[in-house]
């Protein structure tokens, strides 16, 4: 299958012009987006940005003010009870004064077509904490138990909400070939992190969410590309002419400390060109793509500066 | 659902702790009561010698410690931790989780009444007919759902920290108020007056009147039945309004 023959088929969920408003705050504001069978999604966004409103909305946990959200062509909450929509929420508690493998046992039971436990169990990577009572796991632990309860069953939706929060370098690594696998089996799988690192390794598309509005949508190199696209970074000899540098052509920034500069623009082969014909003689110079962290940043920075 | 059923009930059968109150306390506490009593002393009013009367106070004080005790507590605790929220995100019915719990409850408050009767019929040499037992067993069971609403609607109503100082004060109150620890022939008058209105006196006045050979009085029923609606009723409002904004 073809990416284009992907994207034409009907949206696994829908967002249309959504708005949920708490007090004066707008949560999600006129949010329109759709998810695409297949597609590995990251949801990404500054704190209070509207993620956890936003998957809220998607789950039926929340209803919103105006607009409509549907999931798999029918309601959320229907979707849910079909068993068509896996979740583990930051919010998601467990039962307590169980063990693991109970609790496992019971979302697969609950599930219309469930997995066997120990694959849900093995999966997970909780087969060693099976016998475990739910109350003594740590952090990470938890977690992913969360997920093998997000799992237990065939869904066509899968959503995670910081899913890795709590996890050390290995058990995430662990965790997103696991994601990867499911992926690969034709399952749309929506996260929201706080790792900017996991969206580029990981997503197909990432979405950035601010005020509760999608700044941009599309793969992380058009993110990366959207943000102001590269970086370069020099050392000069000698005192360093900040004003002259500003004059440089297509900077969107420029940061000066000692000898050292760093700057980011939009053409990078228009400004090392005038950076030349400046006559300075830059040393250790590199060019660089930004990564999506700082493309985030410049992204929502640039956001925050207009008046709203 | 059945599998949170199960699971609930397999979490309540080891948790000795609240297995000790619900089961064997209300025994014990029939012991203490009853227990310097000879099987002559009748309680006023009733006919019924005061091991009789206590055996059905102390069976349904057992029931109503089962019901109410542990949802009220869990419930609350349960949706601050955010399981609640968690088990929204499965394809079980919105109304399965507090069907588990009162489900579970309502096993667990079954051996709490069969245990006061066994004491008291080994310890104290009550005697009835064999009607009678199952009568009262029934009664004292299906009575035990009024309660097993409240607490539901308690879990619902309060948060993680207020739930247990409220549940302990309706717990005390309707036990008290509704004689249950002792007849309310022996309370002064005006608070006979409000007993009269008490849920608990009701509850525990079904079983008294088996045990006299009667059935059980309309106007205790309908007081029952009423409760029942006003409870279950708010259990449903409060579970539907934590759902919304959840």
């Amino acid at each position: 299958m073809t990416t284009t023959a992907v994207k034409t088929a009907a949206p696994v969920a829908g967002f249309d012009r959504v708005s949920k408003t708490y007090g004066d705050v707008r949560a999600v504001d006129g949010l329109t987006l759709a998810l695409h069978p297949g597609e590995t999604v990251a949801l990404l966004g500054p704190n209070g940005a509207g993620k956890s409103t936003t998957l809220d909305l998607l789950l039926g946990l929340k209803r919103p003010d105006s607009g409509t959200v549907s999931v798999l062509g029918t309601e959320p909450r229907e979707a849910i009870v079909a068993g068509r929509v896996g979740a583990m929420l930051q919010s998601g508690g467990l039962m307590e004064e169980v063990t693991v493998a109970e609790l496992v046992r019971l979302a697969c039971s609950l599930h219309p077509r469930p997995y066997p436990v120990s694959d849900v169990l093995a999966r997970a990577g909780v087969t060693q904490i099976a016998g475990r009572k739910v109350d003594k796991l740590s952090g990470g632990q938890a977690q992913r138990v969360r997920f093998a309860l997000a799992t237990a069953g065939d869904s066509d939706l899968i959503v995670l909400d910081e899913p890795t929060t709590g996890m050390d370098v290995t058990a995430r690594q662990a965790f997103w070939a696991t994601m990867r696998e499911q992926a690969d089996r034709g399952r749309t799988v929506l996260f929201a992190t706080h790792y900017l690192e996991e969206a580029d390794a990981i997503a197909d598309r990432v979405l950035v969410l601010h005020r509760g509005r999608l700044l941009a949508d599309g793969t992380a190199a058009e993110i990366k590309a959207k943000a102001g696209a590269r970086r370069i970074s020099f050392d000069l000899d000698g005192p360093v002419d900040t004003d002259a540098l500003r004059t440089l052509p297509s900077l969107t920034r420029c940061d000066v400390s000692g000898q050292t500069v760093r700057m980011q623009s939009a053409d990078a082969d228009a400004t090392v060109h005038a950076l030349y014909g400046l006559g300075l003689y830059p040393r250790n110079l590199e060019v660089a793509g930004l990564g999506l962290e700082q493309a985030f940043v410049a992204i929502t920075a640039a956001e925050e500066a207009r008046p709203s | 659902m059945n599998a949170l059923i199960r699971l609930e009930l397999a979490r309540a059968l080891r948790n000795r702790k609240s297995l000790f109150f619900s089961v064997a306390y209300p025994s014990i506490l029939f012991l203490l009561i009853a227990g310097t009593a000879d099987s002559t002393t009748k309680v006023d009013g009733t006919g019924l010698t005061l091991p009789t009367y206590m055996m059905v106070s102390m069976a349904s004080f057992g029931a109503l410690t089962a019901v109410l005790m542990g949802n009220s507590e869990r419930i609350a605790k349960e949706r601050e931790n955010g399981w609640v929220r968690q088990l929204r995100l499965t394809p079980l019915p919105g109304r399965g989780y507090v069907l588990a719990k009162t489900a579970s409850a309502a096993v667990v408050s079954l051996p709490a009444i069969v245990m006061v009767f066994l004491v008291a019929a080994v310890g104290k040499d009550v005697r009835l007919d064999a009607w009678q037992w199952l009568a009262l067993t029934g009664a004292i069971w299906a009575g035990s759902l009024v309660f097993a609403a409240l607490g539901v609607a308690l879990g619902y109503l309060a948060t993680g920290d207020a739930v247990r100082p409220i549940t302990m004060i309706t717990y005390f109150g309707l036990s008290i108020l509704g004689g249950l620890w002792m007849p309310t022939t022996t309370f002064p008058g005006w608070l006979q007056d409000i007993a009269e209105w008490v849920p608990t006196r009701a509850y525990a006045a079904l079983g008294q009147a088996i045990e006299q050979s009667q059935a059980p009085h309309a106007g205790d029923i309908a007081l029952l039945a009423v409760f029942f609606v006003l409870f279950g009723g708010g259990a449903a409002w409060l579970y539907r309004k934590d759902t919304l904004k959840a």
